[in-house]
């Protein structure tokens, strides 16, 4: 294999990578800015040079190239050494972050990006600590761009990511240069707005605080983040996505890298999906039915009362019927079958059902015209729910058969006198047809938003969003990947998988007497692999990167 | 042996072999009537390889600023490639005091005509755009009308070179730049051509191998491909008899050269000498010594970009040496701007610093930063607010940009980094003169 020897690490390749490229697999940094795994290469910036020494052809020994390369662009030959540390290297490194920081305002402390802007860690790990410019700097506005942006043109290192970004991927070039020389500036092409669906991506791949997200602006320093890797909880992209938060609250979602999944991208819609989960709305309060009124409990009381109206229903001989939200995580819906098949005894099967799949428009790809399986295309689902394949998957490995899609179960459930349903979408989702079929029906619900039906059903437990607890999505490529909790679920809710596993211990209890464990999804992957055979949830699941799951070092200290 | 008539300007009255008042613009006719696009019809009879072979042989180097070898550069096209070829003819001249293709344009555009479609037969190209500079709205008047002669005489277009005369087909279209100077190194014009902002491409690839529009492209300058047709039509050894070969052992500097001469001279303008001509015999026998009888002082050897010659080395030939003799960049376009014994050199410094930083496309960092930055230093300089050690950090920022050091992407930094740095090491006591001591010294009375 080839090799090449970077700042004295001997690296081996295959191909013609870029030296960059090379380094960086090698867990060598070498400081960059234009350059975008997931964008054009186009060399501005020149931070990333080196100096190369290539070995002769003719005598194989080494010679320095006399110009400086730019590792981003420049190809690996087999043999080199490369040195981004020798002193012309540093140099051009002390220069270039000089120059970066002579139109700059200097604003760290107002400014969003702080704790994450590569003009601080480059200026602390290559730069000269002090400027000799003392002209007067060039001033810039800061722009209204579209509906997630602001464009802080003086913090702007016109590194072009950005354009690239709208013109490589979304393909709808909202942004271009104007000007010329130190008083360039990114803009909005004439006439247009950037409000693609995937907007707000510019502001991830800003190196810098020039592009900012309206949404988080302010609202938190990154350093009091911790970031926990997750799945896209909302349609069935499975887009890799890192939810940001302290002390229980979200404050922002971001994408993860995931080459087989979707590249570096989200879109909008997965990107601010998430407000939901901090509504007041949210159900926070077990409640059942009294008299023709609902009124507040507790969940024991609620699990008593469902578990004697199912013992009720089941020496009576009453059919029951359950509806399983593909919204809920594989692990959920196996525990939550589990426990109605084992409420409802041998003799009588409920009718499960995989609740209704939203689905807005058509998948669309991106860049234009790409197809799904390009190499960075990025697609946009039009399956607004994360796991309509997992839980179909869970049910039949459980049943033995298809589950029920959800026109038909409304058909099939006619006769049935108990109905336990989860919810879990971030909008309404309970259709005329289904509030009628359960008319003068026993109905069980666990949600999180007020619908339709909340205020209907005998018992009411509230649940708990994908980002409150673990466990594995199927998207819609039929990738099973695992997320983990990021916060706890909001004060007086509980995940699906908690409630299953305290009715499930409660039937349990009333034979060995052991109490309610803690849900734990990798738990029940296994118990699902033993139990069911479904050997793909131990052996195929994707957990997130190592690394990927970043505890904030700060605390917030009130004095 | 030095040239004994006009060449380029054998239809162009120049001094001394014709009179500057007598010019008017040659169309297709007159052109045809005093032997015009002879050399085309002699080159189609030839293979097109005995063509490039020719020009290879002849040494012709580039004129529009490089003075990179024309025939080798034909060479790099793909062999056996048979789709489409481009030939982009750099005609956007816009380096401060260069001014000699202008001449062409004004008053031989067919010249420069048959010059393109002889390189297109050469290289087989089949379609030519000629880029010209936003502010020659005249010269885009001629040419579209010579391009429309040509047309009707069927020297381009569907029939075939010359009418049919040969089967290989050459179209030829003008197209307008918007008034940017970086538009005229090669892969900016691509980018511009190609309808986009003129940012340079980073090389490779080359764009012999993947230019305009992603297929192999020639770009060359218009004095470059007015050459061609003399080599054809005069043969490679009287070619080579004009000029001069290197005195120090480098690549030789045949054929003659458009020389536009501007500044404190009596009779600013452009001439047609040998190649290898004295700095000092340019000035004193073309364009009647010094103005007013001042004193030579310092002259930009070949546009801006090129950097100064000092008081010393008025006597510099002229030549593609000049870079490695007379410590400038190049020869670059050939065409001086003289300055008399006046010349405020901190002024000069600042007014090209001003061009640069106006014109830098400001993709590379070190450019677009580094030309603000020693604009604004240059202006407190020559007001007197500058520092001595502000001297050093100008020649450091001048330094520290440049496709050689490898710090940029095109050779503009390196224009930038060379007038500044040349200006300041040839001059520095007027720099001195001009800054305050970085450090007073305060003594202590020690009683
Ligand atoms: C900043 C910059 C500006 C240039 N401007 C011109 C120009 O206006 N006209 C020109 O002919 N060449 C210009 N050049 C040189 C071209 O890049 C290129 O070398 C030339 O067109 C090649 O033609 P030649 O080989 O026939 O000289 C410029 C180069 C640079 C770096
Ligand atoms: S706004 Fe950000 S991404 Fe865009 S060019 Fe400026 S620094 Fe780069
Ligand atoms: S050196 Fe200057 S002009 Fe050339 S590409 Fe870089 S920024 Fe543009
Ligand atoms: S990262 Fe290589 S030049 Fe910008």
């Amino acid at each position: 294999m080839a090799r090449i020897t970077i700042n004295g690490k001997p690296c081996e390749f295959t191909g013609a990578p870029s030296i960059l490229e090379v380094a960086l697999a090698n867990g060598l940094e070498i400081p960059h800015y234009c350059w975008h795994e997931g964008l054009s290469v186009v060399a501005s910036c020149r931070i990333c040079l080196a100096e190369v020494w290539a070995p002769n052809p003719r005598s194989g020994e080494l010679e320095p190239i006399p110009r400086l390369l730019p590792t981003c662009q420049t190809p690996c030959g087999d043999g080199q050494v490369v040195r981004t540390d020798s002193p012309k290297a540093i140099a051009n490194q002390k220069a270039v972050m000089e120059y970066l920081l002579i139109n700059h305002p200097l604003d760290c402390p107002i400014c969003d990006q702080a704790g994450e802007c590569y003009l601080q860690d480059y200026s602390y790990e290559y730069g000269r600590g002090e400027s000799r410019f003392e002209e007067a700097k060039i001033k810039q506005p800061k722009k209204d761009v579209g509906p997630h942006i602001y464009l802080y043109s003086d913090r702007c290192i016109m590194c072009s990511r950005c354009v690239r970004f709208t013109r490589e991927v979304t393909g709808t070039a909202e942004l271009c240069v104007v000007g010329r020389g130190s008083s360039e500036q990114i803009d909005l092409f004439p006439g247009k707005a950037l409000d693609n669906e995937l907007s707000g991506n510019v502001a991830d791949i800003c190196p810098v605080g020039a592009l900012l997200d309206k949404d988080f602006l302010f609202t938190q320093r990154v350093w009091l983040l911790t970031k926990t890797p997750s799945i896209d909880g909302l349609t069935a992209s499975g887009d890799n996505i890192s939810i940001e938060h302290n002390q229980g609250r979200i404050y922002r979602v971001k994408p993860r890298r995931n080459l087989s999944v979707n590249k570096w991208w989200i879109s909008d819609e997965v990107r601010y999906g998430w407000k939901f989960i901090h509504s007041d709305q949210r159900l926070t309060e077990p409640r059942r039915l009294q008299y023709g009124e609902q009124v507040g409990t507790n969940f024991s009381a609620a699990y008593d009362e469902i578990d004697e109206r199912l013992a009720a229903a089941r020496e009576a001989g009453a059919k029951v019927a359950a509806l399983v939200s593909p919204m809920l995580s594989c692990e959920e819906a196996y525990l939550m079958a589990r426990w109605v098949r084992a409420a409802c005894g041998e003799q009588s099967r409920p009718i499960i059902g995989v609740g209704p799949v939203p689905v807005n428009g058509e998948d669309r790809t991106f860049p234009p015209g790409a197809s799904p399986a390009d190499r960075n295309a990025f697609t946009i689902r039009a399956e607004k729910a994360p796991n309509a394949r997992g839980v179909r998957r869970v049910l039949k490995g459980l049943n033995g058969t298809e589950a029920f899609e959800f026109a038909k179960w409304l058909e099939a459930i006619k006769d049935a006198e108990v109905v336990l349903l989860t919810g879990n979408y971030p909008s309404e989702w309970v259709t005329k047809d289904l509030a009628k079929a359960l008319s003068r029906k026993c109905i069980f619900l666990i949600d999180t938003l007020p619908n339709d039906l909340t205020g209907k059903a005998n018992v009411l437990l509230p649940g708990a969003t994908w980002a409150e607890k673990s466990g594995t999505f199927e998207n819609a490529n039929g990738l099973l990947q695992a997320f983990e909790q990021a916060i706890p679920p909001v004060e007086g809710s509980r995940s699906e998988g908690q409630i299953f596993a305290d009715l499930l211990a409660r039937r349990a209890a009333s034979t060995n007497g052991h109490g309610a464990p803690r849900y734990n999804a990798a738990a029940v992957r296994e118990e699902m692999a033993a139990s069911l055979g479904l050997m793909e949830f131990i052996r195929d699941v994707q957990a997130p990167a190592a690394g990927s799951f970043i505890e904030s070092d700060m605390e917030l200290v009130e004095l | 042996m030095p040239m004994t008539g006009p060449v380029l300007t054998r239809r162009i009255p120049t001094f001394p072999y014709g009179n500057p008042r007598d010019r008017r613009t040659v169309w297709y006719d007159d052109y045809v009537k005093s032997g015009g696009y002879e050399a085309l019809r002699r080159s189609i009879a030839l293979e097109p390889a005995a063509v490039v072979d020719m020009v290879k042989d002849s040494s012709l180097r580039g004129r529009g600023g490089a003075g990179f070898p024309c025939g080798l550069k034909w060479t790099f096209l793909p062999k056996n490639y048979e789709g489409q070829r481009y030939l982009a003819v750099n005609a956007d001249e816009s380096e401060p005091g260069t001014f000699k293709d202008r001449l062409i344009l004004d008053y031989d555009p067919h010249m420069l005509l048959e010059g393109i479609a002889i390189s297109c037969f050469a290289c087989r190209i089949q379609t030519a755009y000629i880029y010209i500079r936003g502010e020659y709205h005249h010269q885009a008047r001629i040419l579209e009308r010579a391009i429309a002669e040509a047309y009707g005489q069927g020297i381009f277009g569907g029939r075939g070179i010359l009418n049919g005369a040969c089967d290989f087909k050459v179209d030829c279209y003008l197209h307008r730049g918007a008034g940017a100077y970086i538009c005229g190194e090669e892969t900016g014009l691509l980018e511009s051509l190609e309808g986009k902002r003129g940012w340079p491409r980073i090389k490779p690839p080359f764009p012999a191998v993947k230019g305009l529009f992603g297929k192999p492209t020639i770009i060359n300058n218009v004095e470059t491909l007015c050459c061609v047709p003399f080599i054809i039509e005069h043969g490679v050894e009287w070619f080579k008899s004009l000029g001069c070969a290197s005195k120090i052992g480098g690549p030789p500097s045949f054929g003659t050269k458009l020389m536009g001469v501007s500044g404190h001279v009596q009779r600013p303008g452009v001439y047609e000498c040998d190649l290898g001509i004295p700095l000092r015999r340019l000035v004193e026998e073309y364009c009647g010594g010094m103005r007013g009888g001042k004193r030579y002082k310092a002259a930009i050897a070949g546009g801006v970009s090129m950097g100064v010659l000092g008081t010393d080395q008025f006597d510099a030939e002229m030549d593609f040496d000049i870079g490695r003799k007379y410590e400038v960049l190049g020869l670059g376009t050939a065409c001086p701007t003289i300055f008399d014994e006046d010349t405020d050199m901190v002024m000069v410094a600042r007014n090209i610093a001003r061009f640069f930083k106006n014109e830098s496309c400001g993709q590379c960092t070190p450019c677009r930063e580094g030309s603000g930055w020693m604009y604004k230093l240059l202006c407190r300089m020559e007001r007197g607010e500058a520092k001595l050690k502000d001297i050093d950090l100008l020649l450091e920022l001048a330094g520290s940009m440049g496709a050689m050091p490898g710090t940029t992407i095109c050779g503009l930094a390196d224009g930038n980094n060379w007038a500044v740095r040349t200006i300041v090491n040839k001059f520095r006591s007027e720099f001195e003169a001009r800054c305050s001591p970085s450090f007073v010294p305060v003594t202590v009375g020690v009683a």
